[in-house]
């Protein structure tokens, strides 16, 4: 390009093109954030300088640091905030599984299959609500039985976008509003939530009476039995891409380790260690070893002994794979646990929980109430399009190959979804490490008893209601070094993972 | 299905293989659509009892029924009663207004700034921009609040306005847009003398327009729902903002479900309308935040 004018014009036109806006991001944001800096340095206390008294500024090196740790409550509204982050993965694949479902074609191509569809909709609703009227249903019943009708007719009419709309309101709409609208909903004696469960729990607490306790028994058995199910599918799968070079041996042993824990749960619970804590990581950590010591023997026994891809080669699908398992695995455990405390339960009376009022209750609730905000959220529109991009040759070639369903997920799709994964996972550990402010504030006020809040109403509170400036803004400071921490540990190891 | 299950499904008898395969693709697709159905049926629950508990009498709140035994409308009335809500709604709607219309036009000049001019120390200055968007926006909160001391603007909508006009997503946005526009385009426009000032008004801000639409609605979403800022700085009452008035509301009449839900409603809907009428473009938009990585 030609050079015009001298490099003080270029430098002159540049900056007044930039100046509003640098202006401005310097007066509220490089300037507040030097401040901040020595703002946590330093022992500004608003109940130490304020109108009536003034002890002098002076700065403290690492006191507010040092006092974060010493204080106990930073760990414990951290150790909140990463309870509450838990629910992370399971919007992250609720919000896959609702993109899988939207990219399939919901009108069967068009054509003949669309007018079957529709006409059989049409009569399958009309047949419905003529059947619920004939019954004498109650109008609520009606009106549900009614808006699902129109819902389900408008999608084969509309397509997709009908779907989209409606799985996506709840995330558009989240703010002070909908958190609100769910603190009603959770109302322990008037909201709906509990006016529906307080019914069906009377129900299951009659049956559990009624039922002779083998029968409970059983159940309680039979979900025990479903964990060392599920490890012996692990155990499969891993053993196979291992065989098949697609894992190294250090990952197949991590992966494996990481599903010993439920299975050493159910070990040390059934041969009688009461005091397991403490026990619990040389069993898993032994069982593992064992596991794999057996493994290599099979290896070896199958004539391929020394064919091991060494190094972390397909570490962070496996990862991903074995922690999905895991909290399979402990959800069967806690069911199995529940199925069989129900009679004794049973005998005091089932009751609903009270929900956000509840000390043990009201972080599950909030976690439920994120998963509805956030299953048809942005997440979900990325997916979206990342799905439309993957070449439709993959498919072709998965089914020539002859893969089933899972398979096609596991080889073609998950692979070609990483970088959205890699992105979408990033981001919700950043926002979930510095969210929980506005439900806290709105819905709990970070109680009860303290077991809503989080770091970021924690520093809420120190700033703005108990004036310790200089410590939240530690706390603050403490905040954005884990976010770096974390988010840089994300690109070194999740690079490798988007690349393999 | 494998070549092998196709190849025996050709050997076949031909009506026989194709309505077969009609009945399973019209099994599935139903399926399909039922299941979809339920599920977003599951995720509209709370809006539908959120509809009805807003026309409900007070008496009827918490009963099994969720449909009301007299629809009444007044409750929506008696919102702008209960509480200054209009104001609100303006206070909101004015604040969000502005912050956009700041935010696009100081964010759209630093991108063109970023993007299509030369001078020096230009990417250094990027680079502290981009640093800027990892620190969270706790850390700045209590230095901005001073700042709002000594300006005078704690508890005015001058101080709600001003921090937000200033963006560095919203400047990165953009320059990431502007970037993909093919830069033949500004020598030609130089060649036919067109100043820095002609380029950016003529050519580049017209053909970054997606871009700029996805940044406004970003921006007025986010900030008609934004919260933390105007719960700490607004004190008097009629200069609340919408979610702030809402919690008020909660915190002074919340045994009041019925009317509570009423004014829920009104504050959902312009947003359910935003939604309907921009839905295209805010699909774009997200992607285009995303491709960043």
């Amino acid at each position: 390009m030609a050079v015009k004018g001298s490099k003080y014009r270029q430098l002159f036109t540049g900056l007044a093109f930039i100046g509003p806006n640098i202006a401005g991001v310097f007066t509220f944001v490089i300037f507040p954030v030097l401040f901040a800096i020595l703002l946590a340095f330093s022992n500004w206390d608003l109940t130490k300088h304020n109108i009536f008294k003034d002890e002098p500024l002076y700065f403290v090196g690492l006191d507010n640091f040092t006092r974060l740790f010493n204080e106990g409550d930073f760990v414990r509204f951290l150790l909140n905030t990463l309870f509450l982050m838990m629910g992370i993965p399971f919007c992250v694949a609720g919000s896959l599984f609702c993109a899988m479902m939207l990219n399939k074609d919901n009108r069967g191509g068009g054509g003949k299959i669309y007018l079957y569809l529709t006409a059989s909709a049409l009569l399958f609703v009309g047949c419905i609500m003529l059947t619920l009227v004939g019954m004498g249903a109650s109008a609520m019943t009606l009106l549900l039985a009614g808006v699902g009708g129109t819902v389900l007719i408008s999608g084969l009419g509309f397509g997709q976008t009908i779907f989209r709309t409606l799985f996506y309101m709840p995330h558009f709409t989240t703010g002070v509003a909908t958190y609100l609208l769910w603190k009603k909903l959770y109302d322990p004696y008037d909201g709906p939530i509990n006016n529906v469960l307080n019914p069906v729990l009377g129900y299951v607490e009659a049956g559990v009476k009624v039922a002779p306790s083998p029968i409970v028994y059983m159940m309680h058995l039979a979900l025990v039995v479903v964990v060392p199910v599920m490890f012996a599918f692990v155990l499969k799968r891993v053993y196979r891409w291992w065989q098949d070079g697609d894992l190294g041996s250090q990952g197949a042993f991590v992966t494996i380790l990481i599903t010993c824990i439920p299975i050493a749960v159910l070990v040390m619970k059934f041969s009688g260690f009461v005091h397991w804590t403490g026990k619990l990581e040389a069993v898993a950590i032994g069982g593992a070893s064992v596991v794999m010591l057996l493994l290599f023997a099979i290896k070896w026994w199958n004539g391929k002994p020394f064919q091991i891809v060494e190094g972390m080669y397909g570490f962070g699908s496996a990862l991903a794979f074995s922690l999905l398992m895991l909290v399979l695995m402990f959800i069967a455990i806690g069911l199995s646990m529940v199925v069989g405390n129900l009679p004794e339960m049973a005998q005091s009376g089932l009751e609903a929980p009270h929900w956000l009022t509840d000390y043990h209750w009201a972080k599950p609730s909030l976690m439920i109430m994120g998963f509805w905000a956030a299953i048809g959220s942005n997440n979900m529109l990325l997916y979206l399009a990342a799905l439309t991009n993957v070449p439709k040759g993959l498919y072709e070639a998965a089914e020539i190959d002859g893969a089933g369903r899972f398979q096609t997920f596991w080889n073609v799709t998950w692979p070609q979804l990483a970088p959205t994964t890699f992105f979408i996972a990033v981001m919700s550990t950043i926002g979930g490490l510095q969210g929980g402010f506005e439900a806290a504030r709105t819905m709990t006020e970070g109680g009860p008893s303290g077991a809503t809040t989080t770091l970021s109403y924690y520093i809420y509170m120190e700033g703005f209601q108990t004036g310790r400036l200089s410590f939240s803004a530690a706390l603050a400071w403490a905040l954005f070094i884990l976010v770096f921490t974390i988010t840089l540990f994300n690109w070194k190891f999740g690079n490798r993972y988007v690349n393999d | 299905m494998s070549t092998i299950e196709s190849t025996k499904e050709l050997m076949r008898k031909p009506a026989k293989r194709s309505r077969k395969i009609f009945i399973q693709k019209f099994l599935n697709t139903g399926i399909l659509n039922v299941f979809l159905t339920i599920l977003s049926m599951l995720l509209i629950l709370p809006f539908i009892w959120m509809l009805l508990t807003s026309v409900k009498p007070l008496s009827e709140v918490g009963t099994d029924s969720w449909i009301p035994s007299t629809w009444q409308w007044h409750n929506y009335l008696d919102v702008f009663d209960a509480i200054p809500y209009a104001r609100y709604y303006c206070n909101s709607l004015l604040i969000a207004t502005w912050i956009t219309f700041l935010q696009v036009t100081t964010s759209a000049l630093a991108a063109f700034s970023f993007s299509r001019l030369e001078w020096p120390g230009r990417d250094k200055v990027f680079m502290l921009y981009l640093s800027t968007m990892m620190l969270p926006g706790l850390v700045m909160m209590i230095p901005n609040y001073q700042i709002m001391i000594q300006l005078g603007l704690v508890d005015s909508i001058a101080g709600l306005i001003l921090p937000g006009a200033f963006s560095a997503f919203g400047t990165f946005l953009l320059r990431q847009f502007m970037l993909s526009i093919p830069s033949s385009l500004d020598e030609a426009a130089e060649i036919d003398g067109a100043s820095k000032w002609r380029l950016f008004w003529d050519i580049i801000l017209p053909l970054s327009r997606p871009g700029v639409i996805a940044l406004a609605i970003f921006t007025f979403v986010g900030n008609y729902h934004s919260f933390f800022w105007p719960l700490v700085m607004l004190k008097s009452q009629h200069k609340y903002t919408l979610p702030i008035g809402l919690l008020y509301f909660d915190s002074s009449a919340g045994q009041e479900t019925n009317l509570l839900m009423a004014a829920v409603v009104m504050s959902v809907i312009p947003l359910v309308f935003v939604y309907v009428i921009l839905q295209k473009q805010l699909v774009a938009g997200i992607q285009l935040g995303a491709v960043k990585g």
